[in-house]
This record gives structure tokens, sequence and C-alpha cells, in this order.
């Protein structure tokens, strides 16, 4: 029963079963070392090798729907070690009785050209990056954006702004669902979907350096 | 519909895309059942545990605070939800997604109590649910190589059974015993239980439940054994 077309080429299809057993060791290997090891932040850091092997077992299918299957695995993953990291931090705060912030150290950026670089720079990249639109333009537009955040910092920022940028990322977020949504459900209308999609997200990424404004706040007040 | 799948004929599907819900008899009437308990859960309100102390004869009350009551309930309605969506999915990549979802509201569910020994059982469900998703995803990829397919509508058709396929049921079987923390793993579940805040803590015990029912039926979809 060999369901694969002729014009793969032998050697990808031989490349299956030694792909299988690196997974299989890669998963034993995890696991042997969670056996042996004591320190519970060990553990979670050995548990990811495991599921590396995961990802080693769904690429080994080496087709373009196991390529769209790696990326929800791969978020799975960290999806769990994150909650399960903060399962730990929770409990190891409950046991010493003590809280850490999110991001201990404060920002301080000491640099000169902050101050007198042109903030001009800052819309050409927001205008290049609307241009590009989707994931890379909202990556171009949000440095702009950071960019803007940076060398303005030592006059302030009103804090409503950067809460307003958090919630435009939000709800831009929610524009590129509803546009993978209509792809699915009206196909018909893909353009539309398609237009969505690449404008939600080029607002959501491009914002959130909006969302380390947020972060910055307490910061801003500082000084 | 003249498409039957164990013996039960499919009432009707709902095509998104390639994404395929299908409704039988018998998954319709456990979706329906995770949606109601779901339905309870939202309008519910926690209850007060009474422990008795030792060595005394008093009782003590644990409630939980509003905050956390508001956050849990959220996440309760989270896990009814991709429960209901495993009943009824016709992918067999988008069952363990809703699997691995469950496993991850699960922890979350009881991730912001304030007792250590609750806290030291999530984590250690954590890590077992973590391993697990090896086998889950892995199974499922040995089913897709083996069939060339996810969709259970199809793999319904085939008339054969490979070894292959026979090991990635036994993966998948794994996998999800794991993930929803059953027989060789209930241990660190049954600490998690004792936090105060039924009902929500409920529909970590019937999406294991329901879960675990609706994958026999895909195992049975998948290796035919009849």
């Amino acid at each position: 029963m060999i369901l694969v077309p002729d014009v793969v080429s032998p050697i990808v299809v031989g490349l299956y079963a030694p792909a299988i057993i690196v997974g299989i060791l890669v998963g034993l290997i995890g696991l042997f070392g969670i056996s042996v090891e004591k320190n519970d932040l060990h553990v979670l850091i050995l548990t990811d090798i495991v599921g590396i092997g995961m990802l080693i077992f769904v690429a080994a299918v080496g087709t373009d729907l196991a390529e769209s299957l790696i990326l929800p695995g791969l978020v799975v993953e960290l999806a769990e070690i994150l909650a399960i990291s903060e399962i730990l931090m929770s409990r190891e705060m409950r046991k010493s009785g003590k809280t850490v912030e999110l991001i201990p150290t404060p920002l301080h950026f000491n640099l000169e050209i902050l101050q007198t670089a042109p903030v001009f720079l800052a819309i050409i990249l927001i205008a290049y990056g609307a241009f590009l639109s989707g994931f890379t333009g909202g990556a171009i537009a949000g440095a702009g954006i950071l960019f803007y955040v940076m060398s303005i910092k030592v006059r302030g920022v009103p804090s409503g702004v950067w809460e307003g940028l958090a919630g435009v990322s939000g709800m831009a977020w929610c524009l590129w669902l509803v546009g993978f949504l209509v792809l699915f459900v009206f196909p018909q209308y893909w353009l539309l979907g398609l237009m969505l999609a690449a404008f939600g997200v080029f607002i959501k990424v491009a914002f959130k350096a909006g969302l380390i404004g947020v972060m910055n706040r307490e910061e801003f007040k500082k000084e | 519909m003249d498409i039957t799948i164990l013996g039960s004929q499919i009432i009707g599907i709902i095509p998104l895309g390639d994404i395929v819900f299908y409704f039988t008899q018998f998954n319709l009437f456990m979706f329906a059942t995770a949606l109601a308990f779901t339905a309870i859960i939202a309008i519910s309100k926690t209850e007060t545990q009474v422990e008795a102390e030792f060595g005394k004869l008093g009782d003590r009350a644990v409630t939980v605070a509003k905050k956390e009551f508001k956050i849990r309930r959220f996440l309760a309605i989270i896990c009814g939800l991709a429960t209901a969506g495993a009943m009824i999915t016709g992918d067999l990549f988008d069952f363990t997604l809703f699997v691995c979802l469950t496993g991850i509201v699960n922890i979350g569910i009881v991730g912001a109590v304030r007792q250590v020994d609750v806290l030291d059982a999530a984590y250690q469900y954590g890590l077992i649910a973590m391993m697990a998703s090896l086998p889950l995803f892995g199974g499922a990829a040995l089913i897709l190589a083996a069939t060339g397919t996810i969709s259970l509508l199809a793999i319904n058709t085939l008339a054969y059974t490979t070894p292959m396929m026979i090991l990635g049921s036994i993966l998948l079987f794994i996998g999800v015993a794991g993930e929803t923390g059953v027989a060789p793993f209930f241990a660190t579940k049954a600490e998690m239980f004792r936090t105060p805040g039924s009902p929500f803590l409920l529909i970590i015990h019937l999406s294991s439940l329901l879960i675990l029912v609706r994958l026999i039926e895909i195992l049975l979809i998948i290796n035919k054994p009849f």
C-alpha cells in the first residue's frame, strides 16, 4: 500500500523511517533526562525536548499539510510551557512570600542618537510598512513606532495614548480573525477576507509597540 | 446524506473549507451534553467549601474571591466549548488540538489557587500533559502518513487497516490518556480536585470523560474492527 505519488524521489520517501526513529530517540532522551533530574525548573526545560520529538514526528510526513500542522503543534507546545512556568512561578512566590515584577529591570536608553535623530525617520518607516501591509509591513511600522517612542521618551508620553494604542491593537486582531472566518464561511468574498486579514495583522503587529509603551508607562512617570 | 459512520447515519455536516464538523446521533448527544453543562456553569455561582478541623469540633469555610471566581468561570466555559468542539469535529488534527486546549485550560482553572499542594499537583499534571503531546500529535501524524488524510470522513471510507494505523491509534490513545489525566496519570488530577470552587472544577472531570468516549469512537472509525 503506497500512497506516495511517483514524482517524489525515493530518497525522500526513504527518509521517513529514520526521521520517526530520530523522533522516538529524542523523546526517550528527554524522558530519561526527566527521570534522572530532580530540580523542577530543569524538568520543565527537559520536557520541551520531548515536545521537539513531537515536532519531528509531524515534520517527518513531509507534505504541505504536515507543514501547516507543525505550527499549531508548536503553538500548543509554547502555550503549555508558558502555563506550567506560570504555575511554577506562582507556587514559588506562594512558598517564599515574595512577588516579582514582569520585567524586573527598568529600561534605560542612554543613547545620544535617540535625542538627535530626526523623528521623520519614524514616519518613513510607518509609511513604508503601510505600503507593504501584512506581517512584514507590521513589523517595519512597529519598528517605526518603537523608534518614535524611544526618541520621545525624554519628554514623557501621556498614558492614555498608550492604552488607546493597545486597544486598537486588540481590535485589529479581531479584524484579522474575522477575515479568516470570511475565507472559510463565504469563500466567494475571498478578496474582502484577504484585505481584512492583511490590514488587521498589519495594524496589530504595528501597535505591538503600543503594548510595550503600556509596560513602559511606569518608567515614564518616574523620570 | 447516505454516509454511515459506525452504523449510524450522518445527520448533517458543517463544511468550513477543509475543516468539516459532522453530526451523528451519537456525537450530537455528547455535543449537547457538553454545551448544556457549559451553560449551567456560565450561570452558576461557586460553592463555599466547609472543611472540618482536626482535633477540634469547629468547621472552616473556604471561599473563593470574586476576581479568582471570574477568571475560573471564564476558563471553565472555554474548557466546555473546547470539549464540545472535540465531540463533533471531523478532522483528526482538530481533535488533538481541542484535547490540548482542554489540557491547558484545566491547568489554568486550578492555576490561580493559593494552595501550594494544589499548585504542585497542577505542575505535575502539566508536565505529564506536555510529555503526552508527543504521542498525541505523533499518533495523529502517523495516521496521516499511513492514510494520506486526516479527515475522519475520508478515513471511514478506507477498506483496509495497516499496522502503521494501529500503531498511530495506540500512540493517540496514550496521548489522550496523558493529556486528560485519566487512568495511570490520575493521581495528580485527584489532588487538583481538592481545590475549593465547584462546580467549575467539575468541567475538568466531564471534559476528560467525554473526550475519552469520543476517542474510542475515533479509534473504531480508524481501525474498523467489525
